[in-house]
């Protein structure tokens, strides 16, 4: 529509000056932070000396076109009330001096009985270094927080879970996912949770970080 | 057939030969009654949601035994221990005073969970009573379900942070894990922006029983009537054993004074208006008069009273305070909401609830305000056209 008369255009000012007053204020939805940074980064990257947070989010780096490019590499779609596109991703970008040499990022999972904080320390090529469950309620939280079930993540990218199905749950036989130990057989769906959530991880890295050289 | 001319149809005639100042004239009579019926308005909006807003703070006076936190931040601060109990026996000695309206009574309790963070967190959790905590607090809105389906139920309500956090939707689970006890999520609260966000609620008698402390409680929500004396009950209060009073009269106090503060505010400007308005009409009436100087002779000339020359200007004047003040009363009702946004925006503090409040019998006493400031400025005008002699008025058109 173009305005074109002199009372149209005084409207103009009039809406924007209607609209700032009527609009509630937004609140943002919460993504997921590490705990205590600068002991945790230390912790992830031992020879690091300092670290950069990058803040983004689907909505506002592509909106709904990405969330779908997204949920299609992943193979499950974004579900409920919290794993929504304006959730906002915390991206620390890891230095030793000036230069670059890893990245560590989070995201929230859904788990049987609460929030699954899984968090990934990623080399510059996009492999992971560290795997780390930050939360996990759970009986057996103790077994799937072990750094020895996080070891077993390491080394793999992205590529390696294009076979793994999270919304059944499924790895491809003989694939290297498939090949990952659940230590707590009494917490499957948190086992398969944290796969999901370290995929999903993986994903969000390769469009924010990597520019989406992982994509097929 | 001869007609006869009324009075009251000159009046309306004259109003009508003039028709850009007549009409100026009413919107600026309009715009004062506008002013006069927001301000209003505003009074009366601003006082009855301060009111509400006392209401749902829920209560006004919080019990707790000696030393014990009684918020969760605190409670966190101090490391989840530090919690005192006083005994339900508590709520009969409460209740005996008469400016106390109900009670709610509330256990908090801490659950160390060596799984959240590095070195684990606390988890902290609130019983509620499901017939008195809810009734107190009717601002809780729901995103997702609603309270708990049974008094002693193992549900749970999470605020919204709380929810975010854990990932929690109705139906889900949540796990004490020192206890291995499971709560079945029944509701996920609205964002409020106060502490309620990050609170998990449980009912009250499920965590007694949970936590093995049966016929205890942390705390207890006092509502007092309406005009209560706070203090004095809080004086009362203080001479059970062991507790400590949480008062948020102060809070009260501030909001009523407040409520005063505006009151004066409203009717300063409001008297402002109502000068402004007789002044105008004054002016404008005094000058119909003047222009038609001449006119009014000739009239009394054919024998109009002085008597009827009077109630001819005064006739116009309620006209004009007429109309003037219906479009002002339209202008209030057409942009209450409006109204009501702005004065959030320059306010620093507004209540929730509608700010400004317009209704038919506001819009009455209005209108009947502004047709008396009309006759009252019409007065002059009326007494000054009534005085005029016919030959003087003739002989000066010469002149």
């Amino acid at each position: 529509m173009t305005i074109t008369n002199r009372s149209g255009r005084a409207l103009v000012p009039a809406l924007f000056l209607i609209l700032a007053v009527v609009l509630p204020p937004l609140w943002a939805a919460v993504g997921c932070e590490l705990n205590d940074p600068d002991r945790d980064v230390k912790r992830l990257f031992p020879e690091s000396t300092s670290y950069q947070t990058l803040y983004v989010s689907i909505a506002r780096q592509g909106g709904d076109p990405l969330l779908k490019k997204i949920e299609g590499r992943l193979g499950d779609s974004f579900k409920g009330l919290f794993e929504t596109a304006d959730v906002p991703y915390t991206m620390y970008q890891i230095f030793k001096g000036t230069d670059l040499i890893g990245y560590i990022h989070g995201v929230n999972q859904k788990g049987q009985y609460g929030g699954i904080q899984v968090f990934l320390a990623l080399d510059l090529e996009g492999r992971i270094r560290a795997f780390y469950i930050q939360k996990l309620t759970n009986q057996s939280a103790k077994l799937l927080r072990d750094p020895a079930f996080g070891k077993q993540f390491v080394g793999l990218t992205l590529p390696d879970f294009d076979d793994y199905d999270p919304a059944a749950g499924r790895a491809e036989p003989g694939s290297r996912i498939a090949a990952i130990q659940n230590p707590a057989p009494g917490a499957e769906s948190d086992f398969k949770a944290a796969l999901r959530g370290a995929k999903k991880n993986l994903i969000l890295c390769d469009v924010f970080l990597f520019g989406g050289k992982f994509v097929k | 057939m001869k007609s006869k001319i009324s009075i009251y149809e000159i009046a309306y005639k004259n109003l009508l030969r003039k028709k850009t100042r007549t009409l100026l004239t009413i919107l600026g009579i309009g715009l004062s009654a506008w002013v006069l019926t927001s301000l209003f308005g505003f009074n009366q909006g601003y006082e009855s949601a301060l009111n509400k807003d006392i209401d749902n703070m829920g209560f006004q006076v919080l019990l707790t035994a000696k030393g014990c936190p009684y918020e969760a931040a605190t409670l966190m601060l101090k490391g989840g221990t530090g919690l005192r109990y006083m005994n339900e026996a508590v709520f009969a000695d409460i209740l005996k005073n008469k400016e106390v309206e109900k009670i709610t009574p509330m256990l908090m309790q801490a659950v160390f969970d060596p799984n959240k963070g590095e070195s684990g967190g606390l988890n902290a959790y609130l019983g509620i009573d499901p017939a008195t905590y809810p009734a107190m607090k009717p601002f809780l809105k729901f995103t997702q379900g609603a309270w708990f389906t049974k008094p002693q139920s193992h549900e749970a309500v999470l605020g919204y942070e709380a929810a975010e956090l854990e990932q929690r939707e109705v139906g889900d689970k949540i796990l004490i894990p020192e206890k291995n006890i499971e709560y079945t999520v029944s509701g996920i609260l609205t964002r409020s922006g106060t502490q309620d966000d990050g609170t998990i609620f449980v009912p009250i008698r499920t965590l007694q029983k949970d936590f093995k402390q049966e016929e205890k409680v942390t705390a207890v929500g006092i509502k007092v009537w309406k005009d209560a004396d706070i203090t004095g009950l809080e004086n009362k209060l203080y001479e059970l054993p062991d507790v400590q009073v949480v008062s948020m009269s102060q809070v009260k106090s501030t909001i009523m004074s407040l409520v005063s503060t505006a009151k004066v505010m409203v009717f300063s400007i409001a008297l402002i208006a109502i000068l402004i308005a007789m002044l105008g009409v004054v002016n404008t009436i005094l000058m119909s008069v003047f222009e038609r100087f001449q006119e009014i002779g000739i009239i009394k000339s054919m024998g109009a009273m002085p008597q009827d020359v009077f109630r001819m200007i005064w006739t116009e004047t309620i006209i004009l305070c007429t109309l003037g003040g219906a479009v002002g009363i339209g202008f209030s009702f057409a942009l209450a909401r409006v109204t009501d946004l702005l004065i959030r925006r320059l306010l620093p503090y507004t209540p929730t609830g509608s700010l400004v409040i317009v209704n038919g019998k506001l819009a009455l006493a209005t209108l009947g305000i502004v047709i008396v400031i009309g006759l009252l400025a019409g007065i002059y005008p009326a007494w000054r056209a009534s005085r005029v002699r016919p030959l003087e008025a003739i002989r000066s058109e010469g002149e």
